[in-house]
């Protein structure tokens, strides 16, 4: 930087190849030079999401390979079938015709194979196998594009690792999520892969990462996606699988006309409400045309979906056919129990965790009926194959006769069957206990189970959540037959519903762009009374999100991002929360009785009834590491690293001191660590490593989620004015606001103004609630009218906050609102007045424009 | 997304409508342009100068800096009278012009190039008809007014501490700069305009968003 400022300056006269004068007298400047690649990405979403999914998958190497194996079975599946079906001589194969080898009797394989030409003959006049190979090799080219281009951008995400990042891919396995985001969090500052601040929060890579998952949770919390329905015979179920998630995601995340022009936008025109019921149309429209799609496309699916499951399950049952019996989350239970913000490895590790507790639960209710029957028919086949198997083993002819070796292993699976429906007759079951152990991993649960741990109903409805894989294998079978029908008659219904969700609950940040406003997890925009936000929250009843969503999500998500700095209000509801949980576990709880919270909560569920102590911490004990349920003893406490049994035996000794000896024991080996541990969730953030960390994380999640739960059975008293997990549609919603306006104590008055929270980095939303869908026209004025009264209030927040929009009085005295907010808070104040022409008509008082909203 | 996005809208008379988008067009591209970059061998670089120039606008009671190169010049007034066109003459009307600035990133061979944009000014039109002479009149005042706030806010909008392509260095000065006028050296640009805003988005940016989803994960 040789500056030499003593020259004069002047204008060069018309020197348009401006060459410079002279080399001593210039100001000289050095380039920023080595670039870095990464500054400035352009679809940041995909980037996130590209960088989640490489972590997830362990490294490029394992993903290629991943991705290279998946593509030969591809082949592998598609060719085997058609061989099989075409090839094969099966006369030969059964023997029913004789081979006329000279050399030998033996028949061989190769022999049972169809010459080459015979084969393709027949291939090449059998036109439904010409179509099956023609679908399964469009589709596999599809594949191996799609393939080659993630290889690509993947390649780009490698370097982002090992240069940007500075993890090499070898040990990229053993970096938790948190520490990379925190990496990129720490070079967003040098590199700036966003633009728009300076620097990237937590939350904002998770809502890129989770964007349409976060819209599809609030979706389903909300009850708008027609997952749930009645038909004949069955009772109520819930069909939701892959394919028909698939479909909605089409329709309305990224398909062709979808609501979203980009990853990151909504189309503008979503966000008006002014042309609602077109757009509903239009919507509508769009669903049919995709259902008749999903209906033509149906039998190639179809066959697809049998093929598939044929090559992917068999092996899998004739290894161990229990698996079938076994049971695990239904894609239904994901969507319900997934927090806001929650990304797929902490959904579930979750879920893991709870695993074992439920299905243990699960199976307190086998039916003793076939209790009795499993029980005889296994002793018959038992008896059987045993017989069978002596004689095998005296000699092994046995072998050969006919059908002996397809009967013992048939008798086998039958065995193993009968055998799931035996219950181990040494364990005791608590159905309660059990079913908080459950909350404590899952932590939502419908209100009216608790209490009722041992009915038939719940055990139902958790079904739902919790299904047998072969339910699911089946669900997923016929899903291409069912898909269409559900689009075309269920969820076109629902689009005006569709529309106004999108509208009302989509919120443009700066830097992120639209994402659902439940996502932002403000207690005050859709926190509900009812779960610990009373006071706090503002929200209508449309807005608030059901089953204390918003809360615990919030807590989950400053629980295991603790670096994440949220706005004030939020950090003083999670501090308040964090402390009465404290209290309560730390043992002042039992003595101390204040008036606004319930008496010992944590007490209440830790120690129970004082013979259920010892059994509780045993489980308590078992929640990390999935040991068998026995009493704790000190080993088993110390060797899994589980937070939670120390902090759960921690908690209760300190309370129960004596109260059961085993508990005790179980301090001895551990009380440092249970000390420390219980000490005080802010003590071990900075100092323990992240792994740990979250591991203390998910504890302390389980506890709290079991304290919000308790809370709310308390304070509700038992008669629960809203029993969310019968919501069939909004209608029910909608039945239960006066009660909640006559019960909940008049905390949410709709017609209050509603100050939006200041300080909350989201712009006010895109657009005020609209008009009610006409579903909900039924005869309630809370209703009715919280959207309308909105408005104003909002408006004029805006406009204070924001210097957005201005309004000018029109000549009429209309008023008159300038439609997008320009920058800088200049806007079109007069033009109304100056040319009245100008201003178009059909601009409604709900047409809110959208505010962009700087965030410092 | 990862583009700031500033908005304006201005409501103007027929044949007010390319001086306004010149204007204001002008106006950015004055504060977003540079002198000519010689480099040195050291990896060091000097800047040439920009002269500026004082317009005067014939509809309007308004007048603007510009850079003074007829080679922007002709190419931004070619861009607004397309749009002109395009918008028809003389009919209510509204439109959009968008001024993009975008720096080109090298992708490895089975891509081309990107073009990632940075910063977009979109200017909103809308077009009026006035009935007399004296509503005339008063809007060539109004708009003038109207165009200096507008030249103000977009001061303070660029005068803000935010991101900007770092200087690049020889080598990489086409992918941040349009190097190819003679006596001044923009920001890579791009203006794009659309008529009413019911038009979606074209039909091959369609396509290529379909191909992309398609391929992606």
């Amino acid at each position: 930087m040789a500056a030499h400022f003593d020259t004069e300056y002047q204008r060069l006269e018309a020197s348009y190849s401006d060459s410079p004068p002279g080399e001593e007298n210039l100001l000289v400047h050095v380039p920023d030079g080595n670039k870095s690649p990464w500054h400035h990405i352009e679809n940041l979403d995909l980037f996130f999401q590209r960088v989640y999914n490489l972590h997830q998958k362990n490294g490029f190497t394992c993903m290629l390979l991943g991705e290279v194996f998946e593509l030969v079975q591809l082949l592998f599946v598609v060719g085997f079938t058609v061989f099989l079906a075409n090839c094969v001589d099966y006369d030969i194969l059964f023997a029913n015709k004789f081979v006329n080898h000279t050399d030998s009797s033996k028949v061989t394989l190769p022999d049972a194979f169809l010459p080459v030409d015979v084969c393709s003959a027949s291939i090449r006049d059998n036109v439904t196998v010409m179509f099956v190979l023609m679908i399964s090799g469009v589709f596999w080219l599809h594949r191996l594009i799609k393939f080659i281009y993630n290889v690509c951008c993947y390649w780009e995400i490698r370097s982002f690792y090992t240069n940007a990042l500075k993890m090499s891919m070898a040990e990229l396995p053993y970096f938790t999520w948190q520490e990379v985001q925190a990496r990129i969090v720490e070079i967003q500052k040098e590199h700036q892969i966003c633009i728009h601040k300076k620097e990237l929060t937590e939350l904002d890579i998770y809502h890129r990462i989770l964007r349409f998952k976060n819209y599809m949770v609030a979706m389903v919390n909300k009850s708008l996606l027609p997952v749930r329905f009645r038909p004949p015979l069955l009772g109520e179920c819930v069909f939701y699988t892959r394919g028909l998630k698939y479909n909605f995601e089409l329709i309305l995340f990224w398909g062709p006309g979808s609501l979203f022009e980009s990853e990151w936008s909504l189309k503008p025109q979503y966000k008006r409400g002014g042309n609602r019921l077109e757009l509903a149309d239009k919507l509508a429209s769009r669903i049919l045309w995709i259902g008749i799609a999903n209906l033509l496309l149906c039998p190639v699916v179809l066959v697809w979906q049998i093929l598939y499951a044929f090559f992917s399950y068999t092996e899998v049952i004739k290894r161990e056919p229990g698996s079938l019996g076994a049971r695990c989350w239904s894609l239904y239970g994901r969507c319900y129990l997934r927090h806001f913000n929650e990304l797929d490895h902490e959904l579930m590790s979750r879920l893991s965790k709870g695993y074992k507790a439920s299905s243990r639960y699960m199976n307190c209710f086998l039916s003793s009926l076939l209790t009795v029957v499993a029980k005889n028919v296994a002793f018959f086949a038992g008896s059987l194959l045993a017989v069978l198997i002596a004689l095998t083993i005296y000699d092994e002819d046995v072998l050969a006769v006919e059908h002996v070796l397809s009967s013992i292993t048939l008798l086998g699976v039958c065995i193993t069957v009968c055998r799931s429906f035996i219950p181990d007759k040494h364990l005791v079951y608590c159905p309660e206990q059990l079913l908080r152990l459950i909350l404590a991993h899952i932590h939502y649960m419908p209100d009216h189970w608790q209490g009722n741990a041992h009915r038939y109903e719940t055990r139902d409805q958790f079904s739902q959540l919790f299904q047998y894989k072969a339910v699911f294998i089946l669900e997923e079978l016929t899903s291409p037959l069912v898909t269409p029908f559900i689009l075309i008659f269920s969820l076109r219904r629902k689009s005006l519903e569709i529309i106004d969700f999108f509208r009302n609950f989509t919120v443009e940040v700066v830097g992120v762009g639209d994402t659902c406003s439940f996502a932002q997890m403000d207690i005050r925009q859709h926190g509900h009374p009812a779960w610990m936000s009373e006071g706090k929250t503002e929200a209508s009843i449309y807005q608030q999100a059901e089953d204390g969503k918003t809360e615990l999500s919030l807590m989950h998500f400053a629980l295991t991002n603790p670096q994440w700095q949220p706005p004030t209000e939020t950090t003083h509801f999670i501090s308040q929360l964090k402390e009465r949980v404290q209290r309560e576990t730390t043992g002042d709880g039992h003595t101390l009785t204040s008036l606004s919270e319930p008496r010992s909560l944590i007490a209440n569920f830790l120690a129970g009834p004082p013979s259920l102590a010892s059994l509780h911490l045993g489980r308590d004990g078992s929640l990390a590491n999935h040991g068998p349920v026995g009493v704790s003893d000190g080993a088993s406490a110390l060797r899994s690293l589980s937070v939670s049994s120390m902090r759960g035996s921690c908690s209760s000794t300190h309370r129960s001191a004596g109260h059961a000896s085993s508990a005790s024991r179980a301090m001895a080996g551990s009380s440092t660590d249970a000390q420390t541990a219980s000490s005080g969730s802010s003590v071990w953030e900075g100092q323990l490593t992240s792994l740990v960390l979250s591991e203390y994380a998910s504890t302390e999640m389980s506890i709290h989620a079991l304290y919000i739960h308790e809370l709310r059975k308390q304070q509700s008293g038992g008669e629960l004015s809203r029993h969310t997990w019968h919501r069939q549609d909004s209608d029910d919603s909608s039945d239960s606001v006066t009660e909640e306006g006559g019960s909940g104590g008049g905390n949410t008055n709709p017609r209050k103004p509603i100050p939006r929270s200041h300080t909350f980095p989201i712009s006010t939303p895109i657009s005020t609630p609209g008009p009610i869908p006409s579903s909900n026209s039924g005869p309630n004025p809370d209703r009715g009218t919280t959207p309308g009264q909105e408005v104003a209030p909002l408006q004029s927040n805006s406009q204070r906050h924001y210097g957005g929009n201005t309004d000018s009085v029109g000549p009429g005295g209309r008023v008159v609102r300038s439609e997008r907010v320009p920058i800088g808070g200049w806007a079109e104040e007069g033009h109304g007045g100056r040319h009245p022409d100008t201003v178009p008509e059909e601009r409604s008082e709900d047409d809110m424009p959208p505010n962009i909203h700087k965030v410092t | 997304m990862n583009c700031r996005s500033e908005a304006l809208e201005v409501s103007v008379e027929g044949r007010q409508v390319d001086e306004a988008m010149l204007a204001l067009l002008h106006t950015i591209l004055l504060h977003r342009s540079t002198g000519k970059f010689h480099y040195k061998k050291e990896g060091t670089y000097s800047i040439g100068t920009v002269g500026t120039q004082d317009i005067d606008c014939d509809f309007i009671d308004f007048s603007f800096v510009r850079v003074s190169s007829d080679e922007l010049d002709r190419a931004i007034r070619k861009a607004v009278g397309e749009f002109k066109d395009a918008m028809g003459n003389g009919m209510d009307g509204m439109g959009q012009i968008s001024l993009e600035f975008y720096q080109k990133k090298k992708s490895r061979w089975p891509f081309s190039d990107e073009c990632i944009p940075w910063e977009v000014w979109s200017i909103k039109v809308n077009v009026v008809n006035l009935a007399n002479e004296q509503e005339r009149q008063i809007c060539r005042e109004k708009v003038g007014e109207k165009l200096g706030e507008k030249v103000i806010n977009i001061v303070e909008v660029i005068n803000r501490h935010e991101y900007l392509p770092k200087m690049p260095t020889q080598s990489e000065v086409d992918n941040v700069f349009d190097t190819s006028l003679k006596d001044v050296q923009p920001y890579l640009y791009k203006i794009t305009f659309q008529i009413t805003d019911t038009l979606g988005s074209s039909v091959s940016t369609t396509m290529r968003r379909l191909i992309k989803d398609t391929l992606a994960l």
